[in-house]
């Protein structure tokens, strides 16, 4: 296709410049405070400006460009059976969901019910299954299990049901290594899982401008060990940064940045992705706004801001404050996965199965995104022009008054031009009447009940999982 | 497996020149004309209208089958004998007086060539007399009579009122179809059928000649 992204850029090239000027500013005289003072010691050593005594760093303009200088601006997010690598940093879009949730809408009630380990396998299954979502992130907390095998539990779950790329959030470094033991047994050696990570981590900054002992030991632990990471600040406007877009992203950019800059520090040449989850507080009541058209805007702009520092971007879109699969839920997911799409993001969370500003998750919704999702890539891949399909020829074989349907040229391009919807509702009314008037709803209960059916079953062999269990021996896992 | 293995695949394909030249391969050695067309030509068209429904093939492909067979066929017509038959029925189609859209009719016309049946496309802006004209003529078992606009939509019970007068219609069916036709419509206008889309079309008019 001749077509390249960005087909949108929402700040002209001098409005990028100066909110890149601000968050650098932020960096270099406010500074980021780090609640660690192992890695506040690295950081001196390695050249920082740090103030022990109200834990802040501060990141002069030269050193910063240096330590970010370290970052690859390419690197590939593996899957396990090569089907799914995703090339970030080469002008690709990819999408898929987000994690997290506590709750899920059961269709079979029309209620809602807290999620367990089950619902990570089976959201595994779905995105396993779903051709448009290409990373599975560990979609909620199981509340069935407890702490102490906690990771080990959910990325086991996720891994046996997915071989697309995993990603995920560990609350501490024990889950972290237990993730990491894990992958490796999976892998079939930690070297090889060192070459190839089939596994990324999501740490967080707290906004404004924090980052966590946790968060930073996490971050060591991974990184050293060849595990992409991003450090992604998520920054409310009105709450946790200022109510304005611009300096919402000034914030970011600083954040963000500084994420990048730690990551090098622990681990020169660390696999790290640009973090943005920008969002907005609705202000007439308080309301926590993801599924907001401003947080499409910012992590549109965030795009622009990462590509300035050749940086991959773990950028955020398709979240609704809809509770349910609903009029809304479409619209503003579209809004902003097309909005951030089409600046080229690298890799798109968020994007399936997301409900009630990112704290339920709707199986059903999986697929009614994958489905939307399909439609914004058709966007990206634009319009192929050359002599072949402005069909000249054709156009003049077939002659005025004549037809296109059995040509040659119609059934050559019959499957390359068009995005075939698997849910939407195309046929004419009466046979719609006929099947029974389905809607969007109707059709994606139905999806999601062949996946599952299909799909509960483990990928994982048997030798594989005796392995693990004999690694992680007395624990009392459900497997 | 069939003896017509590679003609099957060939129209299935939608490979014209190959289909024609297995065709005439079949002629040469001597073979049955109508277990040409039946184990064949039909079989072929059978396994087309399977993947239709199964939905690994398009409509273009199968219409492209259709356009293969019916290339076959000009091969074999003139070689039938008195008795044998090459046909479900036969149609005429067309677009009603004071209505050019042609595009569903053309596709009706195509699919029931995909068929079997025997089609006379009358075009468009076709008036009540021509139809009646045509059906004396052609002798056909079902007339199918399309229309796109609710304006024009009063000429199909004014067409099945002249077959009426022509004394002819108790001896054809009547189809009717187009985006604003609906089934009440149809019962409301004595028509004895009704397409909700190309491949009903097909399905109705296989119905009306008692066969499936």
């Amino acid at each position: 296709m001749g077509t390249t992204l960005p087909f949108l850029r929402l700040l002209t090239s001098e409005e990028l410049k100066q909110i890149d000027q601000t968050g650098r500013r932020i960096l270099e005289r406010i500074g980021i405070r780090i609640l660690d003072g192992d890695v506040l010691k690295r950081l001196k050593d390695e050249g920082a400006q740090v103030d022990y005594d109200d834990q802040r760093v501060r990141f002069e303009g030269g050193w910063l460009d240096q330590v970010v200088n370290r970052a690859p601006p390419s690197f590939v997010l593996y899957s396990r059976d090569g089907k799914n690598d995703l090339h970030l940093g080469e002008g690709n879009v990819y999408f898929g969901n987000g994690g997290r949730v506590f709750r899920v809408l059961d269709m079979a009630t029309g209620g809602y019910r807290l999620t367990k380990l089950m619902d990570v396998g089976n959201t595994a299954s779905l995105v396993h299954n779903l051709d448009n979502l290409r990373f599975y992130i560990i979609a909620c907390q199981a509340h069935d299990i407890k702490p102490v095998n906690y990771h080990l539990l959910d990325f086991y779950y996720a891994l046996n049901h997915t071989t697309k790329h995993v990603m995920g959030g560990c609350t501490d470094l024990h889950g972290a290594e237990q993730m990491w033991k894990l992958a490796s047994i999976i892998a079939g050696g930690e070297d090889i899982f060192r070459e190839k990570p089939f596994v990324s981590i999501i740490t967080n900054t707290v906004s404004p401008l924090t980052i966590e002992a946790n968060t930073l030991e996490i971050i060591d632990f991974c990184a050293n060990r060849g595990i992409p990471v991003t450090c992604a600040p998520a920054p409310i406007a009105g709450a946790t940064s200022p109510a304005t877009l611009a300096g919402t992203l000034s914030q970011l950019h600083a954040e963000a940045l500084a994420g990048v800059a730690l990551a090098q520090v622990l681990a020169p040449g660390a696999k790290v992705l640009y973090g943005a989850v920008p969002t907005i507080m609705d202000l007439r009541k308080m309301d926590f706004t993801l599924g907001s058209v401003e947080m499409a805007m910012m992590n549109a702009s965030a795009v622009q801001l990462a590509k300035l520092y050749n940086l991959p971007i773990y950028a955020s879109a398709g979240v609704t404050e809809a509770k349910r699969p609903d009029i809304q839920a479409g619209f503003e997911k579209t809004v902003s996965c097309l909005t951030v799409a089409m600046t080229g993001a690298d890799y798109i969370h968020l994007a399936a199965g997301m409900l009630d500003s990112a704290n339920s998750i709707s199986y059903e919704q999986y697929v009614i995104d994958n489905e939307i999702i399909g439609m914004i890539n058709r966007v990206l891949s634009g319009i192929n022009v050359n002599e072949d399909t402005m069909a000249f020829d054709v156009i003049e074989r077939v002659g005025p008054g004549g037809n296109f349907i059995t040509d040659d040229h119609t059934i050559d391009h019959m499957t390359d031009e068009f995005f075939y919807p698997n849910l939407s509702v195309r046929s004419n009314f009466d046979i719609w009447e006929e099947r029974g008037k389905q809607n969007m709803l109707s059709q994606a209960y139905t999806r999601v009940r062949e996946i599952l059916e299909d799909g509960t079953d483990g990928l994982l062999d048997h030798d594989t999982i005796a392995e693990i269990k004999r690694a992680f021996p007395g624990s009392r896992l459900i497997w | 497996m069939s003896e017509f293995k590679a003609l099957i695949e060939a129209v299935t394909k939608g490979d014209i020149s190959k289909a024609v030249a297995e065709t005439q391969k079949a002629i040469d050695a001597g073979g049955f004309i109508q277990a040409i067309i039946d184990e064949g030509l039909i079989a072929a068209m059978d396994e087309v209208g399977d993947n239709f429904s199964k939905g690994t093939i398009f409509v273009p492909q199968m219409l492209r089958s259709a356009k293969t067979m019916q290339e076959c066929m000009k091969l074999l017509e003139p070689l039938l004998k008195e008795g044998d038959t090459s046909s479900k029925g036969k149609v005429i189609i067309g677009t009603v007086k004071g209505d050019l859209h042609d595009i569903g009719k053309n596709l009706v016309a195509m699919m029931m060539e995909g068929a079997g049946f025997t089609v006379t496309d009358l075009g468009v802006d076709v008036s009540p007399e021509k139809f009646v004209q045509k059906a004396q003529e052609v002798e056909p078992d079902i007339v199918a009579i399309s229309a796109l606009l609710s304006t024009t939509m009063p000429a199909m019970p004014q067409t099945i009122e002249a077959l009426q007068k022509a004394g002819i219609r108790d001896k054809v069916k009547v189809i009717i179809g187009g985006a604003p036709v609906t089934a009440k419509y149809a019962q409301e206008i004595k028509a004895d059928s009704y397409g909700a889309d190309a491949g009903s079309a097909v399905t109705e008019a296989k119905k009306l000649m008692g066969i499936s």
